[in-house]
């Protein structure tokens, strides 16, 4: 398979702290990677430079065949990059339906979008409101969903937006344990189909879902491989102070 | 489960159908005010009012729907009415000089030939079209800068408050141009397709009432396309919509220049209406005055922006003229707001959503209680 996201030594730092130290990373074509660490490891930050929220100072970040470490937030949206926020973020005052509107962004130009009527495709957002079981709420404003309703919302509209690579910053917070397992089984619904990165503390969840899974530290990779091999991992064992290794953490 | 989706669909498409219902309901009310108010000092003042109305609506554009305060939304209205003041003073004979002379106070200045930005407004075109396009226009490149840097709430409320004073201290200051702190005044009458709008007539109430129809609908399905949503989307996370790929400066720069271009277009008419233009036009005082309709009337509605507009100017005018409230009407005017922002946020309109709720509630009660409605039956039979 083809390689679809690649990061070479990418650095940033704020204010001479190097939140990420030359991260290299290989993302292929249809893969689900885990991304774990300890709290400040520079994983949330890993994705804000990939979508564009940060600049980095060093290295270079390719989307396919595309340089996009320059580009400004919405042109990294544009080459196929989807983000959902480690805070739900999405409009409370509009309903779910308008969410999924604004969220299925194929023609981004202003003219062409102030000369439409919104809901071309209604069917198939729909389709995704049922897919994350939020159909009966179409009509609702997204500011009366629950916690869990509105991460899965966040997730439906990446889905909308039908990104090439999505990446889930913590896509499980805050959720009961069938919550939990529901979001488990959408992200394993999507592999294949879209190319993702999860960032996630709860282990259960990535090996549930992880077929490779990098972990970080202090900003910079420490390993990478299957859910075994990490866990074997002598410096990962290390890190997480349990030195019994992530299978308890 | 079709049926319930189906159901909610065709609701969201009756409310759109009862809003224009109501939006063109009021705008025919207003078209056939003159059949009951034949008094030609009475339409001139409402014809102000309507004219107001509008300036409040296209704040609720940027403001209610994209987020942006603006609190230089006169500073629009002037450029517009300045610049139809300018091709009707042209279209005056002056007393001293005769035809085809200078404007009676650049005589008085002692300016001997018509300055080169005065020319083209001998074009009533050319003025019709200034007064849309040049304040658009200046939207649009401040909207630029502050959008593209990413100013937002508090800052764009700044910054186009001090443009707006910079350009009304230009005005001032440029007396032998503009007419300083005396405005533009002894104006002819605006002639447009052979007809004269005499402040004093129906014809100007027409005018201003038409032009305020149409300026609400197309706000009204600006709001409606998917840019519109785009807008609503960005007033509620603007960070958020950025990473669905819209360019959200530009978005937010369109509906900051659409806004100024029906503030323009209503400064325009305000001249008509008041036959001068005057600094006054692009003073602080009315872009809060501006600020406080939307927000009494409920600057994400349209409509209750423009009817709050002519509520607020209407009760204002009402009471400092009665004799019983002279010097009490400021105090009762700030009671109302006060009033207003306490218990109802997002202004009178939203008496309408509240009104609905409470009839939702009610159905939806009402629905529950048929279910045990045979127990209870029955338990009254026993009795």
């Amino acid at each position: 398979m083809s390689t679809l996201l690649q990061l070479q030594d990418v650095s940033v730092s704020f204010g001479g702290f190097k939140a990420v130290r030359d991260l290299s990373l290989d993302i292929k074509k249809g893969e689900l990677r885990c991304l774990i660490g300890p709290n400040g490891a520079g994983k949330t930050t890993a994705l804000d430079l990939i979508c564009g929220k940060v600049q980095p100072t060093g290295g270079q970040i390719r989307l396919g065949d595309v340089n996009v470490t320059d580009m400004e937030d919405y042109e990294i949206a544009r080459a196929g990059i989807g983000r959902k926020f480690q805070i739900p973020s999405v409009f409370k005052q509009l309903t779910v339906r308008e969410n999924l509107e604004v969220a299925d962004c194929r023609n981004t130009g202003v003219f062409w979008n102030f000369f439409h009527a919104p809901g071309g495709s209604e069917r198939s957002l729909e389709e995704l409101a049922e897919f994350v079981g939020l159909k009966d709420h179409l009509d609702e404003p997204a500011e009366y969903l629950s916690h869990g309703q509105t991460q899965w919302l966040e997730i439906a509209l990446l889905l909308a937006q039908d990104a090439d690579l999505i990446l889930l910053d913590e896509p499980t917070a805050g959720m009961t344990a069938q919550e939990t397992r529901k979001t488990a089984e959408i992200c394993l619904q999507l592999r294949g189909k879209h190319t993702i990165i999860v960032v996630e503390h709860d282990m259960g969840f990535v090996k549930e879902i992880g077929d490779v899974i990098s972990v970080m530290h202090q900003g910079q990779l420490l390993a990478e491989g299957s859910v075994a091999e990490i866990e074997k991992d002598k410096k990962v064992r290390e890190v997480y102070l349990g030195t019994s290794g992530i299978s308890h953490a | 489960m079709a049926t319930t989706v189906n159901f909610m669909k065709s609701k969201m498409k009756t409310k759109t159908i009862m809003q224009i219902a109501v939006y063109a309901a009021v705008c025919l009310a207003i078209l056939l005010l003159p059949l009951y108010a034949q008094d030609d000092f009475l339409l001139n003042r409402i014809a102000r009012y309507l004219v107001l109305a509008m300036v409040a609506m296209a704040l609720s554009l940027s403001w209610g729907y994209a987020g942006i305060l603006n609190l230089g939304q006169a500073m629009s209205f002037g450029i517009g009415s300045y610049c139809m003041a300018m091709a009707l003073k042209l279209r005056t004979v002056p007393v001293h000089t005769g035809t085809e002379g200078l404007p009676d106070f650049m005589v008085w200045n002692n300016v001997e030939t018509l300055p080169w930005f005065w020319k083209p407004f001998y074009s009533m075109p050319f003025a019709l079209l200034a007064g849309l396009l040049i304040p658009a226009l200046i939207a649009c490149i401040l909207g630029w800068f502050m959008f593209r840097g990413r100013v937002t709430g508090v800052f764009v409320a700044i910054i186009t408050l001090a443009a707006m004073i910079v350009l009304s201290l230009l005005i001032i200051d440029q007396q032998q141009y503009t007419g300083g702190f005396n405005g533009i005044t002894d104006l002819a009458q605006l002639e447009l397709f052979g007809i004269v709008f005499d402040a004093y007539s129906s014809n100007t109430y027409f005018l201003v009432a038409i032009s305020l129809t149409v300026c609400l609908f197309l706000a009204l399905a600006l709001t409606k396309t998917k840019g519109g949503l785009i807008l609503q989307a960005i007033r509620d996370q603007e960070s958020r919509v950025r990473y669905f790929g819209y360019d959200v400066a530009l978005y937010q720069t369109a509906v900051f220049g659409v806004s100024a271009a029906i503030a323009g277009l209503a400064g325009m008419l305000y001249t008509v209406v008041m036959e001068f233009a005057s600094p006054t036009f692009l003073s602080v005082q009315l872009s809060l005055s501006i600020v406080i309709w939307c927000a009494v009337g409920g600057r994400q509605s349209l409509l209750g922006a423009m009817l709050g507009a002519i509520l607020v100017a209407g009760m204002q005018g009402a009471l400092s003229e009665s004799e019983v409230f002279l010097e009490s009407w400021t105090l009762i005017m700030g009671g109302l707001f006060v009033l207003i922002v306490l218990f109802l946020p997002n202004g009178l309109a939203s008496l309408v959503d509240i009104a609905a709720e409470r009839f939702r509630r009610r159905q939806h009660d009402a629905t529950t209680q048929d279910e045990p409605a045979p127990s209870a039956e029955l338990s009254e039979g026993k009795l």
